[in-house]
């Protein structure tokens, strides 16, 4: 059933404040890039304009929501880009760029690749080449190191792991990258969620979250993923499970962009079912229901909050409940990373990618911090990329620290 | 979602300024962020009351204070704590690197855009203009490709304000930025790094020199601070003034980074993107807040509560039909006229003022609402900045200084 109020709609209450321009950071690092509100909502309020009509920068927004998060009007700015990028490359299929197929079908090469022996392991391989030998800049890739594939995926070692049966159970919506590059996410939200007397189940019915469909352009396919997972997320609501993600940008895709996007109200029912991890955490721990937890560390660490966790309205759970259990952890504040999911993957957005980093590159370098605490896998891959210093989700720190005690 | 002894709703200049002088009574915090405020349409100067009922023109802001409406806020607030919340704002700004001048005795006068003089009453000091007045020349300096600044316009404002006994000279800089059309913050950031600096040093020195003073855009540098200022008056020998800005305002977002910042270093939560939905009551006291997005709210509880939503201007206030205004949040109640034919005054520039901006919450002294027999509505709530009925802020200069003196109050009680 379709919804009333449409991201499209939200057009009209763009007030041009321009609050949205100069909280940009893309605005900030690429002088060519007209700015959110002239992309977004003014060019998409052309309702009966010529699809082929298109404002040229449209391509250089990150979809990485800051111009969302300072609207003062609720006008759904980087989902109104999204959907005015795919409209134009559903026109003009030309215009994808090479490396557009590859970076929003991730999860189809990680299938495959699980599927052929040892096929994981040569991919690496075969990336590490690829960027010694300068062929992944060919292909239209950033200069920086390629996401690895994990030898053993999440959804494999998930199976071996012995969890006391409970009837409380949750869901694991583990998204593509913990599951298939950094499963250790996932071993530890298992663990915390145990000691939280949880069962975890999982659904192989699930698919990528799709974001990363949305920024290429394959909206339909995007449509797809959301009608596969928003059926598994509603199937287990009725059953009282909660899903679960420790992605930021998958949790705010299934809460929210969903939703704008295709405006089912389906959509926003199984959105009600959808939680964080540490927004799940921080209210088991509101309710008094968190079992006690206390890090002992001399280290100093310090926090990145992802921009698509900023943009869920719900503070900084993982932020709040690590420095309530004890853990020296300083909040950057220093806003977007740069990387935007897939954005910075790509060659021609490297360099402005990094410029929007500098400042939280500048932040983690101003101090001998042990670890950079981030909820976005992405994030941590930027953060690595940018500084030396490693970047860890918060969920392994408080497994870590459950099992210590 | 832990308990906080105070709430703050909203961030814009009395948000912000509730949420800071809060924090300095040693309380424990929670602001409720939802868009970044009135700041990248907010000049950051601070007007207390630049005209009377009458729409003369007041000297001394406190004393024009004086002679106000019984129902003013500033009434309400009274002087001795307009008189602190100026002096802790003073303080603040100083103690982030970004000192502003001015006192509440005497107007300050800043050069606009568009060239004209406007008084108020706390400025940073990269825009006071009083060396306009001695000065035998006046140069004005506009960016090639910049929307909103007119050389042309502001030389012949600023010639009628300042006199025609005056040299008045144009220089148009190069960015060499190619791309997009550039707004005064992209200028800024071009001024701030040191090739930009030099690129424009370079374009203006020739015409710069002692007993001129030098006119430019808001581009003396992103930040709140005075760099790019105290570098730029050294090198060119003469005094130099920036104007007030199109949005998005370079000042006001200085001024937002700048308050943010001294928030940050007392260790206040800012909620970003949390929309305050609906208010816990029991009896005649707030325990909590619910806000967040639309799946599902989280919850603020605290002692005390401060609304600082905006009124009806930022969707705090609203008016669905004529003749209900709503408050969004408490569902406080609201006075003013708001009958189709008076709600709006249709002669937009005329001297009269708006019914719609005089609209508000109608609060006692302790800046608390109250109902039709003057008896407080809810204990542990109370009202600040735009949300306040009885001024009309445009016609009379005086939003920030309500902002803050209402906020400072607030805090305070």
């Amino acid at each position: 059933m379709e919804l009333e109020e449409r991201a499209r709609d939200s057009a009209d209450n763009c007030i041009a404040c321009t609050s949205c321009i100069a909280a940009c950071p893309v605005t900030a690092a690429n002088p060519e890039y007209k700015g959110p509100k002239l992309v977004g909502p003014a060019h998409s309020r052309m309702h009966f304009s010529d699809p082929s009509d298109y404002e040229d920068t449209l391509m250089l927004c990150s979809n990485c929501k800051n111009c969302d998060i300072t609207c003062p009007n609720g006008v759904s700015v980087s989902t109104l880009n999204m959907l005015e990028r795919a409209k134009y490359l559903q026109a003009h299929p030309e215009a994808h760029k090479p490396e557009d197929e590859m970076l929003s079908h991730g999860f189809k090469m990680a299938n495959m690749l699980n599927s052929i022996p040892f096929g994981k392991q040569l991919a690496n391989l075969g990336m590490s080449i690829g960027e010694a030998t300068g062929m992944m800049g060919i292909m239209g890739m950033a200069p920086r190191k390629t996401p690895r594939y994990a030898s053993t995926y999440f959804r494999d070692m998930f199976k071996k792991i012995k969890q006391p049966s409970s009837d409380k159970k949750v869901l694991f919506f583990p998204g593509c990258y913990i599951d298939t590059n950094d499963p250790e996410v996932g071993v530890a939200f298992v663990k915390v969620m145990n000691e939280n007397g949880y069962e975890v189940l999982m659904d192989d019915r699930f698919v990528c979250c799709g974001s990363p469909l949305v920024v290429g352009g394959y909206l339909d396919e995007a449509r797809n993923h959301a009608d596969t997972n928003v059926a598994v997320i509603q199937e287990y609501a009725r059953k009282n499970i909660p899903v679960i993600a420790c992605c930021t940008s998958c949790s705010l895709m299934l809460k929210t962009e969903y939703t704008e996007l295709f405006a089912q109200s389906e959509m926003k029912e199984a959105a009600k079912n959808v939680w964080d991890a540490f927004e799940f955490l921080a209210r088991l721990d509101y309710e008094g229901k968190l079992k006690k937890v206390s890090i002992k560390s001399d280290h100093k660490f310090i926090y990145h909050a992802p921009c698509h966790l900023r943009a869920q309205g719900i503070g900084l759970p993982a932020l709040d409940l690590l420095e309530k259990a004890g853990l020296n952890i300083v909040n950057a504040d220093a806003g977007c990373c740069g990387i935007s999911g897939s954005y910075g993957f790509h060659k021609d957005n490297y360099e402005t990618s990094m410029k929007v980093g500098q400042k939280l590159f500048d932040a983690i370098n101003g101090d001998n911090y042990h670890k950079v605490v981030c909820d976005c896998g992405t994030c941590r891959m930027q953060i690595e990329h940018g500084t030396d210093t490693k970047a860890i989700h918060p969920i392994r720190i408080l497994a870590k620290a459950y099992k210590k005690s | 979602m832990s308990k906080s002894d105070v709430v703050v709703i909203g961030n814009g200049v009395a948000g912000l300024m509730a949420a800071l002088v809060s924090a300095d009574e040693g309380k424990k915090v929670t602001l409720l962020s939802y868009g970044a405020g009135t700041f990248p349409l907010n000049s950051g100067v601070i007007d207390i009351l630049g005209y009377d009922d009458a729409g003369k023109a007041v000297d001394s802001p406190i004393e024009g204070i004086g002679k106000l409406a019984e129902n003013h806020p500033y009434k309400k607030i009274g002087v001795a704590a307009i008189q602190d919340s100026v002096e802790f704002f003073k303080r603040t700004v100083a103690g982030e690197g970004f000192p502003y001048t001015g006192s509440l005795k005497e107007q300050q006068w800043l050069v606009t855009s568009v060239g004209t003089l406007k008084p108020t009453c706390l400025l940073p000091e990269s825009l006071e203009a009083s060396d306009c007045f001695k000065a035998h020349e006046i140069v004005i300096v506009g960016v090639k490709g910049l929307k909103d600044f007119y050389v042309d316009m502001v030389k012949e404002n600023l010639a009628k304000e300042l006199g025609e006994d005056k040299r008045y000279t144009t220089v148009t800089v190069d960015t060499y930025i190619t791309g997009r059309d550039l707004t005064t913050r992209d200028v800024a950031r071009w001024v701030e790094s040191d090739k930009g600096y030099g690129e424009f040093l370079a374009q203006v020195k020739g015409q710069a020199g002692v007993g001129k003073v030098v006119i430019v855009p808001q581009i003396l540098g992103t930040k709140g601070d005075y760099t790019v200022y105290n570098r730029l008056v050294k090198d060119l020998g003469c005094s130099v003034v920036e104007t007030t800005g199109m949005p998005p305002s370079v000042n006001g977002i200085r001024l937002r980074d700048v308050l943010l910042s001294a928030l940050k270093k007392k260790g206040i939560r800012v909620i970003e993107n949390a929309k305050a939905e609906k208010a816990i009551v029991k009896g005649d006291v707030v325990t909590a807040i619910e806000a967040g997005g639309e799946i599902r709210s989280q919850v603020y509880e605290a002692d005390k509560f401060i609304l600082a939503t905006g009124g009806f201007y930022s969707g705090g206030i609203t008016m669905r039909d004529f003749g209900e205004y709503k408050e969004m949040v408490f569902g406080l109640p609201v006075e003013g006229d708001c009958t189709e034919e008076k709600w709006v005054n249709k002669q937009l520039f005329s001297d009269k003022k708006q019914a719609f901006a005089m609209a508000g919450v109608r609060v006692d002294s302790s800046l608390r609402a109250v109902d039709d027999s003057g008896n407080v509505v809810l204990k542990n709530v109370y009202v600040v900045g735009r949300n306040l009925s009885g001024y009309d802020f445009c016609f009379e200069h005086s939003g920030n200084g309500v902002a803050l003196s209402s906020a400072y109050k607030a805090a305070r009680a």
